[in-house]
């Protein structure tokens, strides 16, 4: 009760002090010898607010305060702390409320790192931020406050969805969120260079950490998510192309792109207009994200709201946010005055370029398929789906030249090159044809197109392993991220390929056996935990080499909400990942049963934390 | 050099040849085409709904009655709509769906091209 009446009178003291902090910013902006201590001050007084309002909603779910009506609707006294305090950001209110603590968090430490730019810069950067603070801020109060009282006070909660109730789900919001939010200083950021016409090498070189750290936490945030999906919802699946993994997808799509583009900037002052929307696309597609994810127009399992006031506000904050950064765009920007934007056909800048062009289109892709279904239905109220085979035909075809320019574009000089050692790429070139003939030739799929999809995938593969070893080539970063890449692909096309399952339905003491598998269902085990039943069976599966492996997967019936979940029992090899998950089939004494056999699934992850390595690298590095 | 770029070459040769092939059935890639109409966002391959489990039994009395992947498909359009189907064929619906990303492709490389490398 007291927690949640601090709660809420620190958001709108936060709200206050973001008021007066733009107030503070135009008086300091119009006489700027100096940046004003008190912006400073009042910045860290808002993060402040902020902290305790969220401090106070983690308490109120820890102490199972049921006054509290998102306590009450998400929360249950039985469950184990740690889901307790997750659950905190398990909803909508309290994952608004830490987009907030995030917004505030970064733009603070923006104004504490950032040295060696004009003081005009800061504060208008601050304004910028400000103004999606404050929309934040009036979101929250006005459609969904987190301290909302409830009377009479329940005496038990509603509980919190079992399938969130799990470790990697729990930090996924808050990671994916910092890359999310962190995009909002390179939007007010690339406003006020814009305003202020200094879009510039220099400036290209200060923002690129932000660009860095935001990618960094989104990529994590979207592994995370996906690892999540792999074993929990039991389908053995890591990617479905569903409308909100989609909609993480497109920033992070937009924020590669101007990742690349900025690496053009810091050189030579080109491309400007093009950074500057980029950025402004990046976090609006964040934005858009979270307008579709709350508006509950998308069908989906992370549909956890739906409230059309909610997604009303979005939408016109949304708008005026874009009215914005247009009207500053076509009003301020200025292209730069040299007309040196001449490439020559075969530069790192037209590689850039490629990669822009290609980026592009796949972001085109997402986004199309994202919300085509949805005006096709306001419009002529026809319902369709697009699904994973519309992104796969019309992204796999562009990913193979995407990936030999990948290969390719680090290994040019800027302004003017040509193509070194020839013969030796065309050498790989065949023998990477070959390997994957031989690979694909045992299936009876697709030939050509996994044929060549795999070729080009370890070209870039090889490519990038042999400048590891190389001593010419030092852009290590670089070469990590694109190397992460090429086995990115690989192991999905491979998972792709190679992945088999067995569907059958059980007994208990029954046997499954094929040529190749022996699945023995040799008992079960009834467990009761602090907040649910769990059903625990015990199989014991040989393959055809021998191999024996004692795999346990779980039913859980929780108690509040009354869910059942399936758990899956994993075992994880280097090479493959084997996968097992029981169902109950009604009013039937036996179990649905699902056995696969996934290789590289490991890989998958670790080639996406390579990635990432490779942005951090990037900023721990000095520029050479 | 030579010699760790030929081991890695031998290794993936022989490593290839003990891949073995799965079953994938027919059955199989037309359920992941397929939505499972009471779930959130999942196909019926990927679901264990009583609805899922009874459409992929139904998918396999179809395969046994000798109909192609196609006719199943609009066997299962006519009785439920165009939503079921995750697969949006081209027709007048989609004709924007389609083409719109290609077009996007084709006028930003002309953009690119023309405004930065041939530019005179």
């Amino acid at each position: 009760m007291i927690y949640s009446v601090v709660g809420h009178y620190s958001l709108i003291l936060g709200l206050c002090v973001g008021l007066i902090l733009i107030f503070f910013s135009i008086q300091n902006f119009k006489n700027s010898n100096q940046l004003d201590t008190k912006i400073l001050s009042f910045s860290f007084l808002q993060l402040f607010f902020v902290l305790i309002s969220f401090l106070a909603l983690i308490i109120s779910f820890v102490i199972s305060d049921f006054s509290n009506e998102t306590v009450f609707n998400n929360s249950h006294t039985t469950k184990p702390l740690f889901y307790k305090i997750s659950g905190t950001w398990g909803n909508h209110e309290g994952s608004l409320l830490l987009w907030l603590l995030v917004l505030t968090l970064f733009i603070f430490i923006f104004l504490l790192r950032t040295k060696n730019q004009p003081i005009k810069y800061k504060i208008l950067t601050l304004g910028f931020q400000q103004v999606i603070i404050i929309g934040f801020f009036l979101f929250l109060i006005q459609t969904s406050n987190p301290f909302n009282y409830l009377f009479p006070v329940p005496d038990e909660g509603l509980g919190l969805n079992p399938i969130l109730q799990d470790p990697a789900l729990a930090i996924h919001p808050p990671i994916l969120y910092l890359g999310y939010v962190g995009s909002s200083i390179i939007f007010s950021s690339a406003l006020a260079a814009t305003t202020l016409k200094m879009v510039s090498t220099s400036w290209a070189i200060h923002i690129k950490k932000w660009v860095l750290i935001s990618w960094i936490f989104l990529t994590l945030g979207i592994l995370l998510g996906s690892i999540w999906a792999y074993y929990e919802l039991g389908w053995g699946g890591f990617w479905f192309w569903d409308p909100v993994e989609n909609v993480s997808l497109m920033p992070w799509l937009a924020l590669t792109t101007l990742l690349h583009c900025i690496l053009v900037l810091e050189r030579k002052e080109i491309l400007t207009s093009w950074v500057i929307i980029l950025s402004i696309a990046t976090f609006t597609l964040s934005m858009c994200g979270t307008f579709l994810v709350r508006s509950g127009i998308l069908n989906s399992v992370h549909t956890f709201a739906n409230d059309p006031e909610r997604g009303l506000f979005i939408l016109i904050f949304l708008f005026a946010l874009i009215f914005l950064s247009l009207f500053i765009f076509f009003f301020f920007h200025q292209t730069s005055k040299n007309n040196s934007s001449n490439f020559f056909w075969l530069s790192k800048e037209t590689s850039i370029l490629v990669n822009n062009w290609f980026m592009m289109y796949f972001l085109s892709v997402v986004l199309i398929g994202t919300v085509y279904p949805i005006f096709l239905d306001v419009i002529s109220s026809q319902k369709i789906s697009v699904g994973p085979p519309f992104y796969h035909k019309l992204i796999a075809p562009f990913l193979i030249p995407f990936l030999f320019a990948m290969a390719i574009g680090p290994r040019l000089k800027w302004i003017r090159s040509d193509l070194k050692d020839k013969i030796y790429l065309i050498f790989l070139l065949i023998i990477c044809i070959l390997i994957s003939f031989f690979i694909v030739k045992n299936f009876n799929t697709n030939i050509l197109i996994n044929t060549i999809l795999i070729s080009s995938a370890l070209y870039l593969f090889f490519i990038t392993l042999r400048d590891f070893f190389s001593k010419k080539y030092k852009n290590f970063a670089q070469n990590t991220a694109h190397f992460g890449f090429s086995l990115l692909i690989l192991s999905i096309l491979f998972n792709n390929l190679f992945s088999s399952e067995i569907i059958t339905n059980l007994k208990v003491g029954e046997t499954y056996d094929n040529s190749k598998t022996k699945i023995v269902f040799e008992s079960i085990n009834q467990n009761k935990e602090k907040n649910y039943k769990s059903i625990i069976a015990n199989f014991n599966i040989t393959n055809s080499e021998g191999i024996n492996n004692k795999l346990s997967p779980e039913l859980r019936i929780y108690n509040q909400p009354k869910i059942t979940t399936s758990e899956a029992d994993i075992k994880t090899t280097l090479m493959k990942d084997k996968f097992i998950v029981i169902n109950l089939v009604q009013n039937q004494d036996y179990f649905n049963v699902r056995y696969q056999v996934k290789p590289f699934m490991l890989w998958i992850w670790l080639s996406v934390i390579m990635i990432s390595l490779g942005g951090l690298v990037s900023i721990l590095q000095k520029r050479i | 050099m030579k010699k760790f770029k030929a081991f890695i070459i031998i290794f993936f040769l022989l490593f290839c040849n003990n891949l073995y092939a799965n079953e994938n059935s027919q059955r199989n890639e037309i359920t992941k085409n397929l939505r499972c109409l009471i779930c959130q966002g999942q196909s019926v391959y990927d679901s264990d709904s009583d609805f899922a489990n009874s459409m992929k039994i139904l998918v396999d009395k179809k395969l046994d009655q000798g109909l192609s992947e196609k006719e199943i498909y609009i066997y299962f359009k006519e009785k439920y709509g165009d939503w079921i189907l995750y697969d949006p064929g081209l027709n007048k619906n989609t004709y924007l769906l389609w083409l719109l990303p290609i077009l996007i492709f084709v006028f930003g490389g002309a953009i690119i091209a023309k405004s930065f490398i041939l530019k005179k």
